[in-house]
């Protein structure tokens, strides 16, 4: 035990101290080795320009390779793999994209996976906007802004282990353990198994990701809230509009591009979903998801790489739209500066 | 701001807020809640009732099975068999009988007879058997019994996840993964940040672009044709391509373009006298980096490093597939889904674990939480 | 300097690595107890091993872990040797990902011989050597049966040795409480009619019959899949099952489809199972048995294998306050005593001295006594003792194993692993959520005419 922390210790300590002495190591050393020094008749020459020409790869450097072996080679790859057999090795053409379209598990996949954007970004920034507004209005706002947040600080499979917890399901004669079916039971119903209720379990899934995502939002959005001029607030009252005039004609237009890029973010967290649903039902009872139908293509009974890779292509499609769409407002941004 | 007149229609709108704040912050904590309250509680009560009804005694029926013949021992001519249905002394019984379909035949303590022997259940699940002929069955006799077990709470649950499951050392396993995960990119992305917000350099407008767009690259994708290169690399210099280096820089990749996405957003916004003034005194780019640009961007480093820290602290996927599943290389959510599954029967080892996992980001969260809006503040929502 | 940083740090992780011996006392003294094959281990305590750490991975947990771990102490004690054994709810996937990135264990413990053929025809597996396919053949009851299960064709198409088998399971049990039965006078059914009808009785006095539970995490369903490879044994002759096991009969056969419906019976009838049809697909299977033991019951059966008890309530003794009885054959159809098992097969992923001697001694009757002496280990050695069966349950076990008309190992374990850890644990969970039994096996043969 004591071992192992202490290898842990040094593990930790050799690895940030690799990536420390790789800024401060070269960056002394270009200063010592394209120091300042005098020509051959004497006069002062600076390398300056010689420094500042090296100096910024120097910085990004580490980031650019790294970004290329984890992202950018991957992405290529897969493409590649894409075309090959379950093993990698035989070029096969296109028959992994035909089967990707005629298999009806895909077509589920891709449907639950259109339901869960439909549904998670939209409740999250609804629900987050609200809450942001909300507590701005109480005096104990800021605890009610901890405790939303708090299940952004918990892993999808602590959450899951939480959710099993709260749909679990007992026989009608036994004492239900789990409170969804205890209030059931309380009201007069008849208690479910609700994680196999065809389609609306989807739901019951979504629910747990709307639950993490919330605090995300509406911390942002929170912050987005007190950007908002009062004068524009003030002006509207006066011209006698009610609070709830003003906050959709006045607050929302201007904290849109805001509300904007937490959809975008939870949308891309939709997108790779995963833990969720192999947690709670391994996409059974038709819960199916493209990144857990591209887990257990990968992995389960043997593996195939080549309609794995299909399926992490069709994700990668998905987010396009949204990537040129960032870029554009990146771009935008960046002229107004 | 404005003077509000008090009066009916605001004191009805400002208890309306109070309502429905109330009502989301209920609806968002009862989950936790539950397992909060579950996990302190008493095994066999959490899987007979609902936690909300945890502060008041359950209700418990079972079955004791009485000694075997050979267990008597003859008293004045009479022959006794006598044993402990209830471990627990808090434990009472309520009632017993000796068919299941009649629980409440018999008070504790008031004796029933079995053919020609007599049998006696008392309040502290002792129990006595008496017959004036030997005993003569096999195996013991069931005798069925209501019990009330009184509300518990104790830290027992806890003990045996961190004794017995190797949660302790899944715990070190993740500090190990955690935290150069989490230093490193930020390390990494600061740098390469800065180089993009404050240095000229050819075809620095487009690699930014390029790294914003690789935040929505699925790391799913990545998953095979890295697998593939540790492999290579592994066979290459004979070494294991299971390794904490390997999770680390996996994790750093994963995270770099966001860092990076975020932390230029803020240096870049930083004033640009500061940086100019510095460089007319003759200090480099790098010295500018480490002496002013570093210290003011505390509040973003730290808004990214939250992120970054519950990121890899909750990560189940990368460390699936990247670290072994050893004593020294299993991580928590790792060792919490094998609890998922091989305890699908033991909820009490399943609540005290989902406890234990979430403890340190909530700490972590609240002991940042106000870097974090401050620093998420001045990035990715200037000019909200 | 960066590069020595790495090779530093790959060195700490490797330090990790050998840090984690565990220490185990041995369960049975060596030499007190006359019902073990003591001798057997004289031959090990000539090999030295100390300092090799021999890695193994496979599917057991908490119990079963403890079980196979105070095994492996024996072997330690008399080697020196480091078992460092990992196991996972995950296997199927786990060793997939782990022979896919180069880095598996020494060996690997298969619960499906599907799976390990699979790994096999891609180059995972090491050849273990005729020698030891020799030894099985003449140690283990019905030895060239246990050999072919183990042997597969590698990445060239030549058949090989691949896989050991140690520790079998049966699979064709129904699980009761002596003390229920009697107390509401039932009898044990001797056929598969007087078992419907011993159902259909509880169910006329009150009581629910079966408790079924398809739960397991990432297999959920496979629970299912026993129950319709026994029903297929006692409705079908076992060339059908063969067939079907290959796919030479097609997955939607009328003939499977009967057996999916017959399942349907015991599962998709309201009134025979706990909790109702809803809660079958949902149930985890090691909470499924616990219905047993409740007061009042919960259900008066349970079809599993003889691992089971494992699971059932702490302090349950076997032979008392549970039992088991064969899963009965029809008695109009003449198809003998059919009997379904399973078992683990062990084979190596990378290859190690330490771990072909581990092998060997997994042949030694010692290394099954064991086990068997303590719970959920059935054996097809001939050399063992049987009087180190832990209880008359274990051996009235072994009873049924040998006075089989017909013995076949577990059906989907045999597929090919997308269609026996895939499709069909899907189709089953679908079939008892709602969907006809035509329609699954429609959509598993779909499955498996996909593959490749």
């Amino acid at each position: 035990m004591t071992q192992q922390v202490l290898v842990a210790l040094l593990a930790v300590i050799a690895g940030v101290g690799a990536s420390l002495a790789y800024f401060f190591g070269t960056n002394l050393l270009l200063d010592r080795l394209a120091a300042d020094g005098r020509k051959p008749d004497g006069s002062y020459l600076s390398r300056e320009p010689l420094r500042n020409l090296i100096r910024p790869w120097l910085f990004v450097l580490p980031a650019l390779v790294i970004l290329g072996i984890y992202l950018v080679y991957p992405v290529v790859e897969t493409a590649r793999l894409s075309f090959f057999d379950r093993t990698g090795t035989e070029f096969v053409g296109l028959s992994n994209y035909v089967w990707a379209i005629q298999n009806p598990e895909f077509r589920e996949a891709i449907r639950n996976n259109l339901l869960w954007l439909l549904f998670v970004p939209a409740l999250s920034t609804a629900v987050g906007l609200l809450v942001a507004t909300l507590a701005d209005r109480v005096s104990w706002g800021n605890i009610a802004k901890s405790l939303i947040f708090m299940p952004m600080a918990i892993s999808f499979v602590g959450a899951s282990v939480i959710w099993k917890f709260v749909y679990d399901f007992r026989g009608p004669d036994a004492p239900q353990i789990g409170i969804v079916n205890a209030i059931v039971v309380a009201l007069g119903g008849e208690p479910q198994a609700w994680i196999t209720v065809p389609f609306w379990n989807n739901f019951l899934l979504m629910i747990i990701l709307v639950w993490i995502q919330t605090g995300f939002a509406m911390v942002i959005l929170s912050a987005a809230l007190r950007g908002v001029p009062e004068e524009t607030i003030e002006a509207a009252q006066i011209d006698g509009a009610g609070e709830i005039q003003v906050f959709f004609r006045i607050v929302i237009p201007q904290i849109m591009s805001t509300i904007l890029v937490v959809w975008t973010t939870i949308t891309i967290v939709v997108l790779k979903v995963f833990d969720i649903v192999l947690a709670m039902t391994n996409g059974q009872w038709g819960t199916n998801v493209l990144a857990n139908s591209m887990y257990n293509w990968m992995f389960r009974g043997g593996g195939d790489f080549g309609r794995g890779s299909v399926i992490a292509l069709v994700i990668m499609i998905a987010v396009v739209p949204i990537m040129v769409w960032n870029i554009r407002r990146f771009q935008a941004e960046e002229a107004m500066r | 701001m404005t003077a509000r007149v008090p009066g009916m229609t605001i004191t009805w709108g400002r208890l309306l807020t109070h309502a429905s704040l109330v009502l989301i912050v209920v609806l968002w904590t009862i989950p936790v809640l539950g397992l909060f309250i579950s996990s302190l509680r008493d095994k066999d009560q959490l899987i007979v009732s609902g936690w909300w009804t945890a502060f008041s005694a359950t209700e418990r029926t079972a079955f004791g099975r009485t000694g075997a013949a050979a267990e008597a021992v003859e008293v004045d001519g009479e022959y006794v068999i006598e044993g402990d249905f209830l471990e627990d002394p808090r434990r009472t019984i309520t009632s017993y009988g000796l068919r299941q379909t009649d629980l409440t035949a018999q008070a504790p303590g008031e004796p029933v007879a079995i053919d020609d022997t007599q049998f006696t259940l008392f309040e502290d699940g002792s129990y006595r058997w008496t017959s004036e002929e030997p005993f003569t069955h096999g195996a013991g006799r069931r005798i069925f019994y209501v019990a009330s077990i009184p509300p518990t709470f104790s830290l027992e649950n806890y003990r045996e996840v961190l004794s017995g499951e190797r949660i302790d050392r899944a715990f070190i396993n993740t500090f190990t993964v955690t935290i150069p995960a989490t230093l490193i990119p930020i390390l990494i992305a600061a740098f390469a940040a800065y180089a993009f917000a404050w240095m000229k350099f050819p075809g620095r407008q487009w690699l930014f672009a390029i790294v914003v767009g690789l935040l929505v690259v699925p790391l799913q994708m990545s998953l095979i044709p890295l697998l593939r290169m540790y492999n290579d690399i592994g066979a290459t210099f004979g070494v294991p391509s299971k390794t904490y280096l390997g999770i680390w820089l996996a994790h750093t990749g994963f995270g770099l373009p966001l860092a990076i996405y975020l932390l230029r957003n803020y240096i870049g916004g930083l004033p640009r006298d500061i940086i100019e003034s510095a460089q007319l005194d003759g200090a480099s780019h790098f010295e500018i980096f480490i002496r002013l640009i570093l210290p003011l961007s505390v509040p973003a480093l730290a808004s990214f490093a939250i992120f970054q820290f519950l990121w890899v602290w909750n990560d189940l996927l990368v460390a699936l597939v990247f670290l072994g599943k050893g004593d020294d290389q299993i991580v928590l959510t790792s060792s919490l889904r094998e609890l998922l599954g091989s305890r699908g029967d033991n909820w009490e080892i399943l609540t005290s674990g989902a406890f234990i996992s979430i403890i340190v980001p909530l700490m972590v969260f609240f002991s940042l939480q106000r870097y974090f809006v401050r620093g998420l503040l001045a990035g990715s929502v200037k000019g909200g | 300097m960066r590069k020595t940083a790495i090779r530093f740090l790959l060195a700490l992780s490797l330090g990790g690595l050998l840090g984690t011996a565990l220490s185990q006392d041995l369960v049975f003294p060596i030499g007190e107890d006359a019902r073990f094959n003591w001798s057997d281990l004289e031959r090990f305590e000539a090999i030295d091993l100390s300092g090799q750490t021999i890695e193994v991975f496979g599917p057991w947990l908490t119990v079963d872990r403890d079980l196979v771990l105070s095994v492996f102490a024996y072997f330690e004690q008399a080697t020196g040797a480091t078992i460092a054994y990992a196991g996972s709810d995950s296997f199927e996937q786990q060793i997939v990902i782990d022979v896919q990135a180069g880095s598996p264990p020494h060996l690997a413990v298969f619960p499906q011989p599907g799976l390990a053929a699979d790994l096999a025809a891609r180059g995972g597996l090491v050849p273990l050597g005729d020698e030891l396919a020799d030894v099985v053949r003449e140690n283990y009851g019905a030895g060239q049966s246990w050999v072919d299960l183990g042997s597969y064709p590698d990445a060239d198409g030549n058949v090989q040795f691949f896989a050991l088998h140690y520790k079998s399971d049966l699979k064709s049990l129904v699980w009761y409480s002596p003390d229920n039965f009697a107390d509401a006078g039932y009898e044990i059914p001797q056929t598969m009619e007087e078992l419907i009808g011993l159902s259909d009785q509880i169910v006329a006095d009150g009581g629910t019959p079966w408790c079924i539970g398809l739960g397991s995490g990432d297999a959920t369903g496979w629970p299912a899949t026993d129950w319709v490879e026994d029903l297929l044994l006692r409705t079908q002759p076992p060339e059908v099952y063969d067939g079907w096991v290959t796919n030479e009969i097609p997955f939607n056969d009328p003939r499977i489809v009967g057996a999916i419906e017959l399942f349907g019976t015991f599962a998709k009838t309201e009134a025979y199972v706990d909790g109702g049809v809803s809660s079958v697909g949902s149930t985890d299977f090691r909470d499924s048995p616990v219905g047993l033991f409740t007061v009042p019951p919960r259900c008066y059966m349970h079809r599993q294998a003889s691992f089971i008890p494992s699971f059932f309530p702490e302090g349950t003794e076997l032979g008392v306050d549970a039992d088991f009885f064969y899963f009965p054959a029809f008695e109009n159809l003449d198809l003998g005593t059919p009997v379904l098992g399973a078992g683990t097969m062990w084979a190596m992923t990378r290859e190690s001295e330490g771990a072909r001697v581990l092998l060997d001694f997994l042949t030694t009757p010692l290394a099954h006594e064991i086990w068997m002496a303590q719970s959920g280990f059935l054996t097809p050695h001939l050399g063992v003792n049987l009087d180190a069966y832990a209880n008359e349950t274990l051996r009235g076990q072994g009873e049924i194993l040998q006075s089989a008309t017909t013995f076949r190992f577990d059906g989907s374990d045999l597929m090919p692993g997308q269609i026996g850890a895939g499709a069909f644990w899907t189709g089953m969970v679908n079939y008892v959520s709602g969907d006809s039994a035509q329609s699954v096996a429609d959509d598993i043969q779909r499955s498996w005419d996909a593959l490749r």
